[in-house]
């Protein structure tokens, strides 16, 4: 791809990226943070097999495991971080 | 003047405040680093904090920050003359409102993303948070009641503005349902929920709601303000991927589509202005300073950017560079839809007698007069075009109310819930937002309410502009740059609110109003009251932080001499 295609091309995708801003970025934020708020839910779940405490019957949350362990890093970040009141603005 | 000028001269300053103001700032004051991780990469949680990329960003804050007061402000404060309001846009975005967006961002970016709250307990005072706490929640309430009487003003005033907000409604609804619950096609579900919105601008036409509900209704204060909160209730209390975000979604079509064509309408019948640039210091709303100044918030400078530039932007700029942008460059972007919201009141009327008699009926039917005249250069009938501004001033107005509504019912829960467990309830807190922001629409004088929420949106940027000069301090470096817009404004709003709390109050105090008016005045001066005792206490508290800062620094500079 010549110069002047690759600076095309990155115009029309700074137009497409700037319309996802306007339209729909919002959205995602919302939709990833119902998201976030039902992982938390399944996290709690599984917590007592994560820590070796069996809660619930431990057949069905061991299950469940190997689908929450890649979400642990950010579910951490996510739980100790120091929230406000201000945050719920935007 | 030609409108042409105007827009030109708007790109000027644009232009010379970011590309010199503004980069100085970033370079050589802010220092932004490429390759300092911001917090957005360091804190990345995959929900609030998640490196985006700057032109999404740009979109994002861009549809934030852009709702209807950039619109009415200058429509509003043409009574002065033009060309103070066109000094007051150029020159508040150039020196205050660049400064405040993009300083907020920086803050919270260089402050692992804390919002406001956490800020000013860290900077401040535990107390100047609680303060603020409290101050947001008025300051929202007087968005609402202000927004709100825009809605309901356009109601009226424009027949088919009712319809086409319903369509605009059960398109944004079903535009939910079709993503979220049958999994459709972005691409199919933005198509037909578009054009069911447009087949309501045309609708509007055809059944305007005086032929359906009769005069008297269609006329009736109470059923558009009661429309207007049921509306903002369930976009409060239902999930918002159901009510809130969809409608918004389709509406931000409509919005800019009708925008981005009305502009080059303005280049194409590129037509003078035909009112005065300049009327007299004092009109029935107050004297030019300070009430002009409070009177064009967005556009110029406005409280609520800081909020979602802290908030929400701030934990999503993947790269530090990215805060200018983002920051400024939206600001100047917005004074150019203030301008366009200038010229559109500046030159659509023969005479200022004509405009007075339009200003009477509210801004709604102004903007919408204005979007029919440049969008027919582009051949769309006049009373189409007529009803297409109308929707949009709804719904610029009633996107910000409906998210301020779930904030207060969200903060009615933080602030009481100590004192019963009812107001954790979502609908209780939702309640008391949507009454008192029903008393003030229905109680108080639109102007006087527009004038109330412009200088509580500018004493938030005051107070904005107080925290980042406490972080500037704080960190040893230059702070004029933040200093002398938070004194200006700080005076400058505090000035307005007292002139127009005591306008109120002395009509109440002397009898001269009865009836509804007798409590939308005391409301409405009630709540200008607060504001400024909340915003001298936090000023206070701001001053006792630049003084603990300046004594660090004097100490720190004797222990280094010696």
């Amino acid at each position: 791809m010549g110069d002047e295609e690759k600076q095309k091309a990155g115009f029309f995708q700074a137009i497409k990226e700037f319309i996802y801003g306007v339209a729909a970025h919002d959205s995602a934020r919302f939709a990833l943070k119902s998201r976030a708020s039902m992982e938390h839910l399944f996290i709690l779940i599984t917590m007592g097999d994560m820590l070796g405490v069996p809660i619930l019957p431990p057949y069905y949350s061991l299950r469940l495991l190997p689908y929450v362990v890649p979400q642990i890093s950010t579910w951490k970040r996510r739980m100790l971080r120091e929230k406000d009141l201000t945050d719920a603005l935007a | 003047m030609n409108a042409i000028f105007v827009l030109v001269l708007g790109f000027i300053v644009a232009f010379i405040g970011y590309r010199f103001y503004a980069k100085h700032i970033d370079q050589k004051v802010i220092k932004s680093d490429p390759k300092r991780v911001t917090p957005a990469k360091m804190y990345m949680d995959g929900v609030e904090f998640m490196p985006t990329s700057k032109n999404i960003l740009f979109g994002y804050q861009f549809k934030s920050i852009a709702g209807a007061a950039p619109i009415i402000g200058p429509i509003i404060a043409i009574q002065w003359g033009w060309l103070p309001a066109l000094v007051w846009i150029l020159g508040g975005a150039l020196f205050i409102g660049w400064v405040q967006d993009y300083s907020s961002a920086v803050i919270a970016m260089r402050n692992e993303g804390a919002s406001f709250g956490g800020l000013s307990h860290k900077l401040i005072s535990p107390r100047a948070r609680v303060i603020l706490l409290s101050f947001i929640y008025f300051y929202l309430l007087l968005i609402a009641g202000a927004f709100g009487n825009v809605v309901v003003s356009t109601a009226i005033a424009l027949k088919a503005a009712p319809m086409a907000w319903l369509l605009l409604t059960i398109g944004g609804v079903l535009a939910g349902q079709m993503i979220y619950r049958w999994k459709k096609d972005i691409i199919l579900t933005t198509i037909v929920t578009v054009v069911i919105s447009l087949i309501g601008i045309w609708l509007g036409t055809v059944l305007p709601s005086d032929k359906i509900l009769g005069t008297d209704l269609s006329n009736s204060r109470v059923v558009w303000t009661l429309a207007a909160f049921v509306f903002c209730y369930f976009a409060a209390v239902l999930p918002i991927w159901r009510f809130a975000l969809p409608i918004n979604y389709v509406a931000s079509y409509i919005v800019f589509l009708g925008l981005f064509f009305g502009i080059v309408g303005v280049f194409i019948i590129h037509p003078n202005f035909t009112l005065p640039a300049y009327t007299s210091f004092s009109i029935k709303i107050g004297p030019i300073w300070p009430i002009m100044f409070v009177t064009i918030a967005c556009g110029a400078i406005s409280g609520w950017h800081s909020i979602v530039s802290s908030s929400g932007t701030a934990r999503q700029l993947e790269n530090e560079i990215d805060a200018r942008p983002v920051g400024a460059g939206v600001m100047f972007v917005e004074m150019m839809l203030a301008l366009f919201a200038l010229i559109i009141a500046g030159t659509i009327y023969a005479s200022p007698a004509e405009y007075g008699a339009a200003i009477v009926k509210g801004p709604g039917g102004i903007f919408a007069g204005g979007v029919a005249k440049f969008l027919g250069a582009l051949g769309l009938p006049a009373n189409l075009g007529r009803s297409y501004g109308s929707v949009m001033m709804v719904v610029l107005a009633i996107t910000i109310m409906q998210l301020v509504i779930r904030f207060m019912r969200v903060a009615t829960s933080e602030l009481l819930s100590d004192i019963s467990p009812v107001f954790r309830n979502a609908h209780v807190g939702t309640f008391i937002a949507c009454i008192l922001g029903m008393a003030l629409v229905l109680t108080g004088w639109w102007q006087y309410l527009w004038v109330l929420f412009g200088g509580a949106n500018q004493l938030m940027a005051s107070l904005a502009l107080l925290l980042m000069t406490a972080w500037l301090m704080s960190e040893g470096k230059p702070a004029a740059w933040t200093f002398w817009p938070m004194i200006f404004m700080f005076i400058t709003t505090i000035a307005a609110l007292l002139f127009t709390s005591y306008s109120l109050l002395q009509k109440v105090l002397s009898g001269a109003v009865k009836g509804q008016d007798l409590i939308g005045n005391t409301l409405m001066g009630l709540v200008g009251f607060f504001l400024v005792i909340a915003a001298l206490v936090l000023g206070w508290e701001g001053f006792k932080a630049f003084n603990r800062f300046r004594t660090i620094k004097s100490q720190a500079a004797a222990a280094a001499k010696a």
